[in-house]
C-alpha cells in the first residue's frame, strides 16, 4: 500500500496532539486554562534551542517568515478565545464541537487561495472528518 | 429561537473567532512552509505564541496558580503540542494537498477519546462510536 509522504507526519501530529487533548484535561483539573495556556508556552520555549535555525533563518523571503510569526499568534489567540467563549456561558459541549470546525474555513479558502483542489471521493472524506470532530468532541 | 439566542451571546462570537483564527493559522502555516523547513517553522510559530502569552501574564498580573501537577501537564501540553506542529510544518512542505492535511490532523480528539477511555476510564458514548467510525473511514479515504 502507498501512502501520501504527508500521511506519515499526519499520523504524528494526530498522535501527538491526541495525547495534548488528554494532558489539557489533566492539567485544567488542577489549573485555569489560562495557566495552561501560559505555560503550554513555555513548553514550546523548551523546543527553541533545538530548532534554531542561525543565519539560515534570515534568508527567507519576509512575506513567509511574516506568515510562520502570524500563525503562531492566531493559534495562541484561537485558544484564548476557545477560554473566553466558556468563560462567558458557552457550554463545552456546544463550544468544541463548533470551535473543532476549523479546517471549514481552510477547505473553503484553498481552492481561492492556493488553487488546489479535490476529488470527490476527497470531499467525501472531509465531510467525514468533519462528521466525526463534531461527534468526538461533543 | 435558539439560532437567535446562540448569535446574540458573547461565547458563540469567540468561538467564531476562535474557528476563524485557527483556520487562519493553517493556511498562513501553510504559506509559510512552502518556503521555511519544518524546524524554522515552529521555531518561529513559538515567537508568534509569545505576544499572546505575555498579554495573558499580564492580564494575570503575574499570578499563576501553584500546582506542580497542573504545570507539569501543561508544560508536557506545549512540548507535545511543539512535536505536533514540527510534523505538520512537514507535513505541508511535502506538498500535500492543504484540505486534506488540515482535515486529517484535526481528527486528533479521535486519539484523545480512546485515551480517555484506556486511561481514565471514560465511557465511549454512542454518538462518540459514530464520530470513531466516521473518522476511520475519512482516514481511509485519505489514504487512497
Amino acid at each position: 500500500m502507498h501512502l501520501p509522504p504527508w500521511f506519515y507526519f499526519a499520523a504524528v501530529t494526530l498522535v501527538a496532539w491526541g495525547i495534548v487533548g488528554l494532558l489539557q484535561k489533566l492539567s485544567t483539573n488542577h489549573i485555569s486554562a489560562e495557566s495552561s495556556l501560559i505555560w503550554l508556552v513555555v513548553g514550546f520555549l523548551l523546543l527553541e534551542p533545538l530548532f534554531y535555525p542561525g543565519q539560515e533563518g534570515l534568508h527567507y523571503s519576509a512575506w513567509n517568515l511574516a506568515w510562520a510569526l502570524l500563525s503562531g499568534t492566531l493559534n495562541a489567540l484561537g485558544a484564548w478565545a476557545l477560554f473566553a467563549a466558556m468563560k462567558s456561558g458557552g457550554k463545552a459541549s456546544v463550544v468544541s464541537p463548533l470551535t473543532a470546525l476549523y479546517p471549514l474555513p481552510v477547505v473553503v479558502a484553498v481552492p481561492f487561495l492556493l488553487h488546489e483542489s479535490i476529488t470527490l471521493l476527497q470531499l467525501v472524506g472531509i465531510i467525514c472528518a468533519l462528521v466525526a470532530v463534531l461527534l468526538l468532541s461533543s | 429561537m435558539a439560532l437567535h439566542q446562540a448569535l446574540s451571546a458573547r461565547w458563540f462570537w469567540y468561538s467564531i473567532l476562535c474557528v476563524l483564527c485557527w483556520g487562519a493559522w493553517a493556511l498562513l502555516s501553510k504559506l509559510g512552509s512552502r518556503e521555511i523547513p519544518p524546524q524554522t517553522m515552529q521555531f518561529l510559530f513559538t515567537l508568534g505564541t509569545l505576544p499572546v502569552g505575555i498579554a495573558l501574564l499580564v492580564a494575570r498580573r503575574l499570578k499563576l496558580e501553584k500546582s506542580a501537577k497542573g504545570i507539569s501537564y501543561a508544560i508536557l501540553n506545549g512540548v507535545l503540542s511543539g512535536v505536533g506542529g514540527l510534523a505538520l510544518f512537514a507535513a505541508y512542505h511535502t506538498n500535500g494537498n492543504t484540505s486534506l492535511i488540515t482535515a486529517a490532523t484535526a481528527l486528533y480528539p479521535m486519539i484523545t477519546v480512546v485515551l480517555a477511555i484506556l486511561i481514565l476510564r471514560e465511557r465511549l458514548t454512542f454518538l462518540q462510536v459514530i464520530g470513531l467510525a466516521s473518522a476511520g473511514f475519512a482516514i481511509v479515504i485519505f489514504s487512497l
